[in-house]
């Protein structure tokens, strides 16, 4: 059994086989080691503040001032300077102004507020809460202290202001401290207009009026990515696919008189060689299996820090992307994994219908197939729904109305399917319940059965021929593979699959926009998700029913109806790649898939 | 020393492989779960000038949860948390009743009845400059 059938790719001898591994190794290697120079662990702690949700902070105090200050404070009194604006001053000069004069004293020249360096300011008054100006036993002309200054430029100050508008009008009606409602509403338009500047919350060129206030949001964004070392990331992925290529170079080790584990019991004990050759198959029925395995598990994940609600949605899809611990590597791993699912089982369908698999008696397992490509595009676009973000608005609210221009019964598939004609809680809830459970779950009952079929209708479609190799030859190829033999190819598969989506889940984020609002009218993204590009483009010609309903609806029926219309494929061109009897069938598709392919392209211009 | 075959270097050296890989996963995992979605529960409460509780007052604060009483050696703030397993507990008349399990407390917050075996604690209280009072919860 030592030199037992192997394919003559697999044939390596174990000096090339080791240099291979060498190779591979110096490699990785050249990979890692820029990554590795740069400091290890303590960089991966995310440094970026986390985004507070509006608590109520009434009652949490915190304990100022800090008993000691340093003797002889050293501050430098040039920063008290009146600044020097043009004349006449722009919006954002009077704001300087009046921030010099109104808010420094308490705020700080940078709006770092009353911080104990800021104090120093005041010389020998600096501690305030005891000095003659603020403690309670203030003269008449002073007034007692807040007893905390927060600071304004700080993130997450200003965040529980939805918008400028909202700002604007708390500075004017309660700012200064001493003194509300004093400000004019120019010199309050203007102080605000330099606090989002101070934020960088002020679009370029914008001066701000009463007006266009509620257009200029506040909390609405994104946050920044913190600094993060890929070492770990780099080191997974190498291993993983190095682990695939040494499992690649070892022969199956025969397990004689053992009983199979568990893991061996799910596969039949032998399957012919000829149904499990990779440019038959392209492995892409169980890459879709072993995607859907990646997206179990990181949906799992993501569940467990994820918050449905309108409020929370969006910001907790930030949480886990910027500040959980490899929540941003998890939510990409989901969201690549996601995308190429869409494309491996696209191939798959392919494959069949190129290699005339669906033929009976797999046209059964053929509509199950094309249920499950129905299903994981749904999927995907709950998940898409789900960021609740400016970026997914106008699909989230295209697709729904396309629900409704259902003649008859489209109010009430609307409602059934997403909760509520227009975005808000219930929808929300609608699409994370349909997402989770009921697509998930019937995703995969749908899989197993889909699965199951393959080993009830006599393994994947090929012909009965039992030897390759033109003139036959006991030596060109093994008629039957052992369970062990395709175990191994899948776990080489998985192995080398798991580290390219690594790869590629370290180097391109998921798409993320900031939350979104409904006072904000925002011109963002108004493209649907990719795979139904070319759905969008059918829109544009005309009725929403005909074109994005109907359409796509006999589509998918026109796929379904594959293996009842067209000509039988002869029993003997099954298992090969474009039979001849099944041309209509591949004639029929290639047309398909070029459409689609071409109204995709135009969609995108 | 015998050189090992050059399989069995292989199968080693793939499975210290997947040994890594395992653990930089489960590594991961750890820090992934080590993250604090919310901020954690506040540990100081103002609640407003002393003035707002005269002497003799006993009042129940439900956002700590605890009873402050204004007597003449000054203010003693009583936890509400049973001491069991954390429910509020009732404040009927002079003493307090655990609704979840039924121990009992004085009005000082000596147990009197289980299950609970520990008193409810007394919570410091601190009187700023400016005349409001911070109790502690922890």
């Amino acid at each position: 059994m030592t030199e037992r059938a192997r394919h003559p790719i697999l044939r390596l001898r174990s000096g090339r086989a080791i240099s291979l591994l060498l190779i591979f190794v110096s490699g990785f290697f050249l990979l890692a080691i820029p990554a590795a120079a740069s400091p290890v662990l303590d960089s991966i702690t995310p440094t970026a503040t986390a985004y507070t949700p509006p608590t109520p902070t009434m009652y949490l105090v915190t304990l100022t001032p800090t008993p000691t200050l340093a003797p002889t404070p050293t501050f430098d009194v040039s920063r008290l300077d009146k600044p020097i604006v043009d004349e006449p001053p722009s919006q954002l000069d009077e704001g300087l102004l009046v921030y010099w004069g109104v808010c420094m004293a308490c705020h700080g020249d940078t709006g770092q507020g009353l911080t104990d360096a800021w104090r120093d300011s005041f010389g020998e008054d600096r501690d305030c809460w005891t000095s003659k100006c603020h403690a309670s036993n203030h003269p008449p002309q002073g007034f007692e202290f807040p007893r905390l200054v927060p600071s304004l430029s700080d993130k997450g100050t200003l965040l529980r202001f939805v918008n400028a508008e909202q700002l604007y009008q708390y500075n004017l009606a309660n700012m200064p401290w001493w003194d509300p409602g004093s400000l004019t509403k120019e010199k309050a338009l203007a102080v605000t207009a330099y606090l989002l500047k101070m934020n960088g919350k002020l679009p370029e060129g914008v001066t701000l009026t009463a007006a266009n206030g509620q257009f200029i949001p506040i909390q609405y964004t994104v946050m920044e990515p913190p600094a993060q070392s890929n070492l770990w990331k780099y080191l997974l992925a190498g291993a993983l696919i190095l682990s695939g290529i040494g499992i690649g170079l070892q022969s199956v080790q025969p397990h004689a008189g053992k009983r199979p584990s568990f893991i061996l019991h799910l596969h039949p004990p032998t399957i012919p060689a000829l149904q499990a050759r990779f440019r038959y198959t392209l492995g892409a029925g169980g890459l879709a299996v072993f995607l859907c395995i990646i997206l179990l598990v990181t949906g799992l994940l993501e569940m467990f820090y994820y918050i449905p609600s309108t409020e929370r949605a969006a910001a907790t899809i930030q949480e886990i992307t910027f500040l959980v611990p490899y929540g941003g590597l998890v939510r990409n791993l989901h969201f690549w994994s996601a995308q190429a699912l869409v494309v491996v089982a696209a191939i798959h369908l392919l494959r069949v219908v190129f290699t005339g698999a669906y033929a009976k008696p797999r046209r059964f397992n053929y509509i199950l197939g094309l249920g499950l490509f129905v299903i994981v595009l749904l999927l995907d676009f709950t998940g898409y729904v789900l960021r609740w973000d400016e970026g997914i608005r106008w699909a989230l609210i295209a697709g729904t109305n396309l629900l409704g221009s259902v003649p008859k019964i489209g109010e009430g598939l609307v409602r059934f399917v997403s909760g509520n004609l227009e975005p808000g809680p219930a929808m929300l809830i609608r699409f994370y319940a349909w997402h989770l459970f009921g697509l998930a779950i019937l995703g995969g009952i749908l899989m197993i059965w889909h699965l199951f079929r393959v080993r009830r209708d006599g393994g994947i479609a090929a012909t009965r021929v039992e030897r390759i190799g033109n003139p036959p030859d006991e030596e060109s190829a093994p008629t039957r593979i052992s369970r062990a033999e395709l175990l191994r190819r899948e776990a080489i598969t998985m192995l080398v699959a798991g580290g390219i989506l690594l790869l590629i889940s370290t180097f391109l984020p998921a798409p993320i926009e900031q939350p979104m609002s409904s006072t904000l009218v925002s011109l963002a993204e108004s493209r649907a998700p990719w795979f139904f590009l070319w759905v969008q483009e059918l829109l544009k010609v005309g009725d929403p029913f005909l074109w994005g309903v109907a359409t796509p609806l006999i589509v998918v029926l026109l796929l379904g109806l594959i293996p009842y219309v067209f000509p039988r494929v002869d029993e003997s061109e099954i298992g090969r790649w474009l039979p001849r009897s099944g041309r209509a069938a591949q004639l029929f598709l290639a047309t398909l898939l070029v459409t689609i392919i071409t109204l995709t392209i135009l969609a995108t211009r | 020393m015998r050189p090992l075959p050059r399989r069995s270097f292989l199968k080693l050296l793939t499975n210290s492989l997947l040994t890594f890989s395992g653990a930089l996963g489960l590594g991961g995992l750890a820090r992934f779960f080590s993250f604090q979605a919310d901020p954690p529960p506040p540990k100081e409460f103002d609640i407003g000038p002393a003035m707002n509780y005269p002497q003799g007052s006993v009042t129940v604060l439900l956002q700590i949860p605890a009873t402050l009483r204004h007597t003449s050696k000054g203010f003693i703030a009583v936890s509400m948390k049973c001491t069991h397993l954390g429910c509020t507990v009732e404040k009927p008349g002079e003493t307090f009743e655990c609704p979840c399990h039924g121990s009992r407390f004085d009005e000082f917050g000596k147990v009197t009845r289980g299950p609970a075996t520990r008193d409810l604690p007394q919570l410091e209280v601190i009187e700023t400059e400016d005349g409001n009072l911070i109790v502690r919860a922890s």
